[in-house]
């Protein structure tokens, strides 16, 4: 860790979608306007590889206060090391359940005492008890902010603001959010709304050990055992091999590992070949889960087998013969529920999915977990 | 077609023909499976030819008209993905307008073999001959050969498609003919034997097509940059070094064992082992370059000529070794590149980083016909006076100079 970036105060803001996208971008915006109006340097901006036009796909959204002389850091150098992150604030608490890979980018680039403000109905110790569950990678003493910032505003960007003012108080001041609002339309319903939403928003501080956590024996047990996997030696290109290597990336349990697992030059075939799934296989490689903040389940005392879901369904994720549903392809469009005639299919929150947990039904804890995490 | 019996004059046959024509033919000889047609002067006169073969029977090929280069270029890329072996063409602005389509077909390492025809880039109805068209894709992967005439047009056509095709590299090529002086003037042109061809070019075999019926595979697939995009960039460029190293020449040497033909590889030198002044150039008008050199000979001055064969790959090497003893180079270079470093060519730009750091590095001149205005032999000997005038004085005050213009060349 370099000091230069130690220097920089960093907010992450991560959403799923188009909505989310102008609502993160407006809270990212004016954030870094208040950080310009406490005197402080400021910018913002997107992820770059980002697509969030596509429905439901997670976005970040970055908001840096810092010295005017240290560089800007591009995330790609940001996002495999940790240690980074001041404040993280998560507009769709859905995406406290990524696989993996995305899950890197959420928690494991925070400091120790990072604090994350969540968009939920959900009380703050329900939202750590999600982290323990499923999060938790490292030592972790911060604070819990949540809100339901819908409440204080339709577009819920102000009522966030408000809540994250809580989580800098020491580096911007309501006044700065002020001067700010100021110069725009409706200053009066907004800064009742950013002053109402501060006020109100549940905080908790936290102590998470991560050894005591379950997720984080699992992430270490898994490092040590990808790490005795010995690297395909350099072969010529064919099926066996692509399909090998594209096994390791898929298989590694971090980001960074995942990166450096990815083929090396000599081994890629020339004219960007890529081996694709022979008929009724699956690709192993790029599993869309992640882009689901609701799934469909299926009742199937209703169901009466038309197949229609199966025809509909745009991912291929529905098996014809039994309609098993392959959640790890589902992106929750809600096409097969729409279409389903005898109402057997309906799309149930993510979150919900996970809390009914415990009147058992639907999913095992350790089924959730292998599902959303690894 | 007379068939002849011993490989050493199985070159027999003449004809006078244009540029154009001699190219059709060696898309006859090679058997293209795909033709991408679009109008445009003087890639028409190719697409005639071959329209004629094909109504007369002479050989089969799907011949697409297209709406626009664009598309002929889109045309060829799949079809050559999907293991057909294809041939298209164009020039200038037309070219220009390709260049989406072009680009990712070497990135996607698809062996098209195309045709340049060098035409300025339009000021409107300006179809002179410029090699600006072709230097767009100097950066691209594209491999760049220049022929002399009609002759050396139809054999580096069909020895691009043996080094295109050739698995170690795939990348596709362009051949350029100088518009005009090679596509519209006819010559004598020996056609070599269908068998020799069918000896030298062995069919199309991608290693990996677009069918189904082999594998399923997807090409030109989603490149996120923190994934492979360093690597995808770095397998083109290895490709490109085997192509310079091993292909090329292997596959010249090849067509010369066949057909008796004796081509050097990258470059023709004329004079060079005691010259002390070179003047390089590629296409057609290095024949006049020849010819000045010659008559400077019979003068006692010391002159060589030198016609790099290739653009891309550049063959840098050779020309370190052929200009080692040399005062003092010239390049007769028929491109422009406007704020370049000390505004020259683009030609001598990379001739002269090809030349930076040999022991005794010669003066380096650049001299410009743009506009396509036609070059004639006094501005050839003028531009080697200039280059004697310089070794004498021991410095060159002005090295870029536009021979051919009107007015002050400041």
């Amino acid at each position: 860790m370099s000091s230069e970036l130690e220097e920089l105060s960093w907010i992450t803001i991560h959403g799923r979608g188009v909505l989310n996208t102008g609502q993160a971008s407006l809270v990212a915006s004016i954030l870094a306007e208040a950080g310009f109006a406490s005197g402080r340097e400021s910018y913002f901006y997107m992820r770059y590889d980002d697509a969030p036009e596509r429905v439901n796909l997670p976005f970040i959204y970055y908001v840096v206060y810092g010295n005017p002389r240290v560089r800007i850091v591009l995330p790609e150098e940001v996002e495999p090391v940790g240690n980074i992150f001041d404040v993280v604030v998560v507009l769709d608490s859905s995406i406290l359940l990524q696989p993996t890979s995305q899950r890197a980018l959420l928690l494991d680039g925070a400091k120790k005492k990072m604090k994350l403000v969540v968009n939920t109905s959900l009380s703050p110790d329900s939202i750590l008890e999600l982290i323990k569950k499923y999060q938790c990678a490292h030592d972790w003493e911060g604070s819990i902010i949540t809100i339901k910032a819908k409440k204080y505003d339709p577009n819920i960007s102000f009522g966030m603001i408000g809540a994250t003012l809580k989580a800098i108080e020491d580096k911007v001041s309501m006044d700065n959010v002020f001067d700010v609002l100021e110069a725009k339309e409706n200053t009066n319903e907004k800064i009742q709304a950013v002053t109402q939403a501060y006020e109100e928003a549940k905080s908790v501080d936290v102590k998470v050990m991560a050894k005591e956590c379950e997720p984080f024996k699992l992430i270490s047990e898994m490092v040590e055992k990808y790490k005795k996997i010995p690297s395909p030696a350099l072969q010529p290109w064919n099926r066996e091999t692509y399909e090998s290597l594209k096994k390791r990336a898929s298989d590694a349990p971090t980001y960074e590992l995942r990166l450096q697992s990815m083929p090396r030059w000599e081994v890629l075939a020339p004219g960007l070949i890529e081996f694709n799934p022979k008929p009724r296989e699956k690709n192993i490689g790029y599993k869309t889960s992640f882009f689901r903040s609701f799934r469909p389940v299926c009742n199937k005392d209703l169901c009466v087998d038309c197949k229609l879901c199966h025809i509909y369904c745009p991912e291929g994720a529905i098996d014809f013969e039994t309609n098993e549903i392959n959640y790890d392809y589902c992106k929750g469009c809600g096409i097969c529920a729409s279409v389903c005639g005898s109402k057997a299919i309906t799309m149930v929150s993510e979150v919900e999915a996970l809390e009914d947990l415990d009147e058992e039904e639907k999913l095992t804890i350790k089924e959730a977990l292998i599902e959303y995490m690894y | 077609m007379t068939k002849s019996t011993t490989k050493v004059v199985s070159i027999q046959k003449h004809n006078m023909w244009t540029g154009s024509r001699a190219v059709a033919e060696a898309v006859r000889l090679a058997d293209v499976d795909v033709i991408a047609a679009y109008p445009i002067r003087p890639y028409t006169g190719i697409m005639n030819a071959l329209a004629g073969m094909l109504a007369k029977g002479q050989f089969s090929a799907e011949y697409v008209i297209c709406d626009s280069e664009h598309s002929q270029f889109e045309v060829v890329k799949h079809a050559s993905a999907v293991g057909a072996r294809t041939f298209v063409g164009s020039s200038g602005t037309g070219l220009a307008y390709g260049t989406e389509a072009a680009i990712v077909t070497a990135l996607g390492q698809v062996p098209v073999v195309g045709i340049v025809g060098c035409r300025s880039l339009d000021d409107p109805g300006n179809f002179g001959m410029e090699w600006n068209d072709t230097f767009l894709f100097r950066d691209s992967g594209w491999m760049i050969g220049w022929a002399k005439d009609p002759q050396e047009a139809l054999e580096m056509v069909l020895v691009a498609y043996r080094v295109s095709e050739d698995p170690r590299i795939s990348l596709p090529s362009f051949v350029a003919l100088d518009g005009a002086a090679i596509t519209h003037i006819a010559s004598p042109v020996k056609t070599p034997t269908k068998e020799n061809v069918d000896e030298f070019l062995p069919p199309y075999k991608p290693l990996y097509p677009l069918d189904p019926l082999y594998d399923p595979v997807a090409k030109a697939i989603h490149i996120a940059p923190s994934l492979i995009g360093p690597e995808q960039r770095k397998v083109v460029d290895v490709a490109m070094k085997r192509a310079k190293k091993e292909v090329i020449p292997q596959a010249w040497k090849l067509w010369n064992e066949i057909t008796g033909s004796n081509y050097p590889t990258f470059i023709d030198e004329q004079y060079i082992d005691d010259a002390d002044y070179i003047l390089v150039s590629m296409g057609a008008y290095s024949k006049n370059v020849e010819y000045i050199t010659e008559k400077l000979r019979a003068k006692n001055i010391k002159v060589g000529s030198i016609r790099l064969r290739y653009f891309r790959p550049f063959p840098a090497d050779e020309l370190r070794k052929a200009c080692e003893n040399a005062k003092a180079v010239g390049v007769v270079d028929f491109s422009y590149s406007f704020g370049s470093p000390f505004y020259g060519s683009v030609l001598f730009n990379e001739i002269k980083a090809s030349l930076y750091g040999m022991k005794n590095s010669p003066l380096i001149m650049s001299f410009i016909f743009a506009g396509g205005r036609e070059m004639i032999i006094e501005d050839l000997e003028k531009a080697a006076n200039l280059l004697i005038k310089g070794v004498k004085a021991g410095k060159i005050e002005k090295p870029v100079r536009w021979l051919t213009l009107r007015g002050e060349d400041i």
